[in-house]
């Protein structure tokens, strides 16, 4: 046999090509690498909570290998001295052992907890650039619809993971939620005892949160996050308005090389920060809460963060029932308000806002070009109305944290809770709305006298003025007249190009600035090297 | 032995009669002056009535005085000078000012002296963690005093943790114990917490087991008395052996312990920490230079 | 519009003149993207470049070392858990996350600075499409609705009643055995367990049950110190533990005075009547607002505080909620003495026990 001299330089290109004589994937692969982006920081909040999902899974893979999702009671019989000879739940036990006796578990399961938070608090974060930028607007309505979902499903993910561990802390917050299953009007103790297997907390709790927590939620959340990333794909990110930038194009980087490693780097630098964190914080120290027992419970029992607004609205809520004196009675609590109305329309309100916003303003054209939030302001004093109240109530969540820390009286804060989640946001939104209108007077002030110089000339009549250097040629009143597009207008001279350019360099320095004598009359020297047109020098 | 507070109080109280009695002067008698006049005679009959009885039945004193012990006739001094104010002759209490000391006990002294909570500052929700005001030994006598007044429950001599060594499961009955007895108030961490209308439930995180003992037995304020009958000294040394050992002295495994709040600061460090880190991080990828 | 300049008109993208990055233009026009600024951030090889190189390898050198010592903690630190303040056990989670972290963060910032400083600068321009194609709309629009006329639904009536007669209990069949399966009804087991707690003589084959602690043992009256308060179980089998979660009681010995202003209200109560025993008294220690233990007992003020949502109950007049969400009291349970001196339930709670619900009386 004739053996063939094997070309070591060619064999990527055969392969290539074999696979597209297969497969096809030339065009499809082309399109998706040369997709273009825009560039700006706060498009990368998103990716924050996607990252931490990858972490997420990861870690939970490794947990699942140890944990016992079991209500057996089990006698511990671990290293974790100070709960040896206790009688606990198989759940529990397997926690601390992952805790204690797993090379390593303490870490991991540290990591999966904080990831929990940090996705939770991204997705927020999130939420609100989307909104105060208007983001959500048509077409991208049914991306914002799957981006509330997906908080509730976190919210749900959190909860059960909270609550299946089955530490003192978990079994506290799970008797609320039967609390609040058992508020809801004529299906209460139904729903409750559905979810149960029975009367609280019985032995099928913890199985069933398991299931849901690793296999049904986890399932919806890839699901929903394949489909929001999908439609940011096909429908192409938003941007913001600017020079060259219009409603029917994007400006930026196409997606390979240069974005697409500033995102595998940005991954990376998110995964490392939840490692860091996950060792210099300590978090939910199970050993401390014990085994859930009904008879025991915490000072300062809270849930996580992204459930204290819940909490805090159930603290904040009047002693209101309704007592229906039909027969032997019926009874709607006082926890059906917070836990189950307010709630409902927590969920509803934000999903339907896109709706609400378009029928109100009539708009019903297509937007792919962001507004800042001061060219809105009823969006975004609404926003900060939305963010004062949820900022309020999940502070009451943790206000006997509040109180005895600060030396607060607990009735105080509850009082304070109470009345101010009914005054701070009014007051937010018409503070809001005058800041807007105040930045936006600004910007317009700028585009018809021009920027401020800070040179201070005296006139004849003895009276002090301010040169403005304005942005184009003045009409005869010294006016400008320039559109205002809504985007950043120059406030300083170096951003008119009259100064040295601003010195380069995130914290310092990373150039020395131009020595060269710069006045309004001489353009700066251009520090770069070297100026090409559109370079192929690779 | 003086004690500096009812002195410097007396002090200021002296300045504002005098500074109103010299506003007083330079305006037309007003009707504020009548009522402190009045008050001031009030104050002295009520003086007097109180001279005229201790001299009227000094027969009562001098019987205790022949039963006290050395230590305790010399805790009798210290408590005529700092506390008999608010907790009246032989510590029988004043009504709206202190409780009686009648029974409460060594134990109870002895907590609420070392620890700085009394003497008092001022009436308020609930007296303050603060530098005690006597040493040990003046603490001792004054102990003796209220205990060989009223009788109470004491301190028991010996160590009053568990040897880890000799009894290794002490720890866990302790903490099994603390999680159904204390932690309700004072937290699962140990770091105390709210309770109604400004009062607390104090940190647990630098007490002496002294005074963990002696609260347990005492019920100082509005914490509930745990006494022998309930929790058994052997049981009370279990809960001062988890207290000390592990929630004091046993470390954190997972890093910086945030206060051992719960979630309420976990929340607060991935926004404060995570969250703020990354928003940085964006900043510079997405900044031009 | 980046596809309507003229010079993309014609490039033959065989032509071997053609540099590789003319190639990727036209792919990218292809895909009617222009790119309209590409210039590298360095001249090659020049100082600045150079630094940023060797910037980007110290992060990838970090990280090597980093890792390393990742590996070391991991394998050679002790890490099994020790009783004590400051055993190297408690550092062994704290470093992996430290040396872990800072691995990562080393590779993320080598790589957002390789891609940031040393790739180059780049401004490209894409259509979006924006707008629909009417005539797209229409072709999708009749064969959709072309097929569905196919069906002849509307010329077959029989076919629709017995689709929605014959086929819509199906979507049933898959939910019922899903659903139902989970559906339990609260009030159906025997136990009644929603409105009877383990006080209740029925589980203690028809003997008053009496009050014990966790370890099981019964409580005299002197137990408990005037002030004091102690969680109490039924005393059955089982009793203190999470089966019978409705049934953790507190009893609580009152001061004289207290004891007699909390006799005179529950003597003026038609359900609480005669439900203590001189100064001792016993409430359910699970919240009527949401079920946690209310136990937080000020024993100068006989207020009863909530951790979880902060409500408060009054003891001394049948623990009434005087603050907070909670809206209806604390159910009292009736107790008295035995022939030998332990405390027993002289009857069940006689109100429900815990978080109110719908059908609760």
């Amino acid at each position: 046999m004739k053996r063939r001299k094997l070309d070591i330089g060619a064999v990527p290109g055969n392969v290539a090509r074999g696979a597209d004589e297969r497969l096809q994937v030339a065009t499809p692969l082309r399109s998706l690498l040369n997709k273009v982006f825009p560039d700006h920081w706060s498009f990368l909040l998103g990716e924050i909570a996607l990252f931490s999902f990858v972490v997420l899974l990861l870690t939970g893979v490794f947990l699942t290998l140890f944990f016992d999702p079991s209500m057996k009671e089990v006698v511990y019989d671990g290293s974790y001295t100070a709960l040896r000879g206790t009688e606990m739940s198989a759940a529990y036990a397997s926690t601390l052992d992952i805790s204690f006796d797993v090379r390593g578990g303490l870490i991991m399961r540290q990591m999966h907890h904080w990831a929990a938070l940090m996705f939770m608090a991204s997705i927020v974060i999130h939420m609100f650039r989307v909104f105060f930028t208007g983001a959500f607007r048509k077409p991208r309505e049914t991306n914002w619809v799957i981006g509330v979902t997906l908080f509730f499903m976190g919210f749900f993910a959190g909860f059960t993971g909270y609550s299946i561990p089955d530490d003192g802390l978990s079994g506290t917050g799970l008797r609320i939620a039967s609390a609040i299953m058992l508020s809801m009007p004529v299906i209460g103790s139904w729903l409750s005892s559905s979810i149960f297997g029975g009367e609280f907390p019985g032995m099928l709790i913890i199985p069933r949160f398991f299931i849901a927590h690793v296999l049904i939620i986890p399932a919806v959340l890839l699901g929903l996050i394949a489909a929001h990333l999908g439609l940011v794909f096909s429908q192409k990110h938003t941007q913001w308005p600017g020079p060259g930038r219009t409603n029917e194009n994007v400006v930026g980087e196409r997606m390979f090389p240069r974005y697409a490693m500033k995102q595998g780097g940005f991954f990376m630098a998110v995964f490392g920060v939840i490692a860091f964190m996950a060792g210099a914080f300590q978090i939910n120290p199970i050993w401390l809460f014990g085994p859930y027992r009904a008879s025991e419970v915490s000072s300062a029992s809270q849930p996580d963060w992204y459930v204290m607004f819940m909490d805090g609205l159930v603290r904040l809520m009047p002693a209101w029932a309704i007592e229906i004196p039909i027969g032997d009675g019926y009874v709607i609590p006082p926890m059906f308000w917070p836990a189950g109305v307010l709630l409902g329309v927590l969920a509803v309100l934000p999903m339907t806002y896109p709706a609400i916003e378009a029928r109100l303003t009539g708009d019903k054209k297509i937007h792919n070009l962001l507004e800042r939030p001061r060219d809105n302001p009823p969006r975004t004093a609404l926003g900060m109305m939305a963010i004062s109240f949820f900022i309020i109530a999940t502070i009451s969540g943790g206000n006997d944290v509040v109180a005895d820390k600060f030396h607060i009286s607990l009735n105080a804060m509850t009082w304070v809770g109470r009345i101010g989640l009914l005054v701070v946001p009014p007051i937010a939104y018409w503070v809001t709305y005058r800041i807007c209108l105040g930045l936006q007077q600004h910007d317009r002030e700028v585009l018809a006298h021009g920027v401020e110089t800070g040179i201070i000339r005296r006139l004849p009549d003895g009276r002090f003025i301010e040169v403005h250097q304005p942005l184009a040629a003045p009409d005869e009143h010294g006016h400008t007249h320039l559109e205002y597009t809504g985007w950043v207008v120059p406030k300083k001279m170096n951003r008119v190009g009259a100064l040295a350019p601003a010195i380069k360099g995130f914290f310092f320095p990373i150039e020395k600035p131009s020595e060269a004598p710069v006045s309004p009359g001489h353009p700066p020297v251009d520090p770069a090297a070297k100026r090409e047109e559109v370079g192929s020098s690779h | 032995m003086t004690s500096h507070s009812p002195a410097s109080r007396g002090a200021g109280r002296g300045g504002g009669l005098r500074a109103r009695w010299r506003r007083g002067r330079n305006s037309p008698p007003s009707k504020l002056r009548r009522r402190a006049g009045a008050a001031v005679r009030l104050v002295a009959a009520l003086m007097l009535a109180g001279g005229v009885y201790t001299f009227l039945a000094p027969s009562v004193q001098a019987q205790e005085d022949v039963a006290l012990s050395t230590a305790a006739q010399q805790g009798k001094e210290i408590f005529d000078n700092s506390c008999i104010t608010c907790h009246g002759r032989n510590a029988q209490g004043i009504e709206g000012r202190g409780p009686s000391l009648i029974g409460v006990g060594s134990a109870s002294v002895e907590f609420q002296v070392e620890s700085g909570r009394m003497p008092m500052v001022r009436q308020e929700a609930q007296a303050e963690r603060k530098a005690p005001m006597f040493n040990a030994e003046d603490t001792q006598k004054l102990a003796a005093y209220i205990q060989e007044l009223g009788g109470g429950p004491q301190i028991p001599s010996g160590p009053l943790t568990h040897d880890m060594d000799a009894d290794p499961e002490a720890l866990s009955r302790g903490g099994e114990l603390f999680r159904l007895n204390c932690t309700s108030c004072h937290g699962f961490g140990g770091g105390g917490g709210a309770l109604s209308s400004g009062k607390f439930a104090p940190s647990l995180t630098d007490v002496s087991e002294r005074d963990i003992y002696a609260a347990m037995l005492s019920g100082p304020q509005n914490m509930p008395v745990f006494g022998d009958n309930q929790l058994t000294p052997d049981q009370k040394r279990d809960i001062i052996t988890y207290i000390t050992g592990q929630l004091q002295d046993g470390g954190d495994p997972g890093g910086f312990n945030l206060g051992r709040f719960g979630p309420i600061t976990e929340g607060l460090a991935i926004f404060l920490v995570g969250i703020t880190a990354l928003v940085f991080t964006c900043l510079w990828i997405a900044g031009k230079s | 519009m980046s596809t309507k300049t003229p010079s993309t008109e014609a490039v033959d993208i065989n032509d071997p003149k053609l540099s590789r990055f003319e190639i990727i233009r036209e792919g990218a026009r292809r895909d009617d993207i222009e790119i309209v600024h590409y210039e590298p951030q360095f001249a090659p090889g020049s100082k600045a470049e150079k630094r940023m190189v060797r910037i980007v390898a110290g992060f990838f050198l970090i990280t090597g070392v980093a890792s390393l010592a990742f590996l070391g903690i991991f394998i050679f630190w002790p890490w099994e858990y020790e009783f004590g303040a400051y055993t190297a056990s408690k550092f062994y989670t704290p470093l992996l996350g430290v040396t872990l972290g800072i691995a990562l963060l080393g590779i993320g910032f080598g790589i957002l600075t390789w891609a940031k400083k040393l790739l180059p600068h780049e401004i490209s321009v894409q259509d979006r499409h924006v707008g629909t194609n009417a005539d797209e709309q229409k072709l999708t629009g009749e064969t959709a609705l072309y097929m569905l006329d196919e069906l002849g639904l509307k010329r077959r009536p029989l076919l629709k009643g017995a689709i929605g007669l014959g086929l819509a209990p199906v979507a049933v069949v898959a939910a019922a055995p899903l659903i139902g399966g989970l559906i339990k009804d609260p009030h159906g087991d025997e136990r009644q367990s929603m409105f009877k707690t383990g006080f209740n003589a029925d589980y203690n084959d028809g003997k008053l049950v009496r009050l014990v602690r966790e370890d099981g043992s019964p409580v005299r009256p002197e137990d408990v110190s005037a002030g004091g308060q102690i969680t109490v179980f039924p005393g059955i089998s089982h009793g203190a533990t999470n089966e019978w979660a409705d049934s953790p009681t507190l009893l609580i010995h009152l001061r004289a005075n207290d004891a007699a202003k909390a006799a005179e209200a529950a003597d003026a109560d038609e359900i609480n009547k005669g439900a203590y025993y001189g100064p001792y008294v016993a409430f359910s220690k699970i919240c009527s607002h949401a079920g946690c233990p209310a136990s937080l007992y000020e024993q100068q003020t006989n207020r009863l505080l909530c951790p979880c949502h902060q409500s408060q109950f009054l003891i001394i007049d049948n623990a009434r909620p005087i603050f907070g969400p909670a809206h209806r009291r604390l159910a009292m349970l009736p107790i008295e003495v035995d022939a030998e001196g332990f405390f027993v339930a002289k009857a069940d709670y006689k109100e429900a026990v815990g978080p109110d619900f719908w059908e609760r009386p």
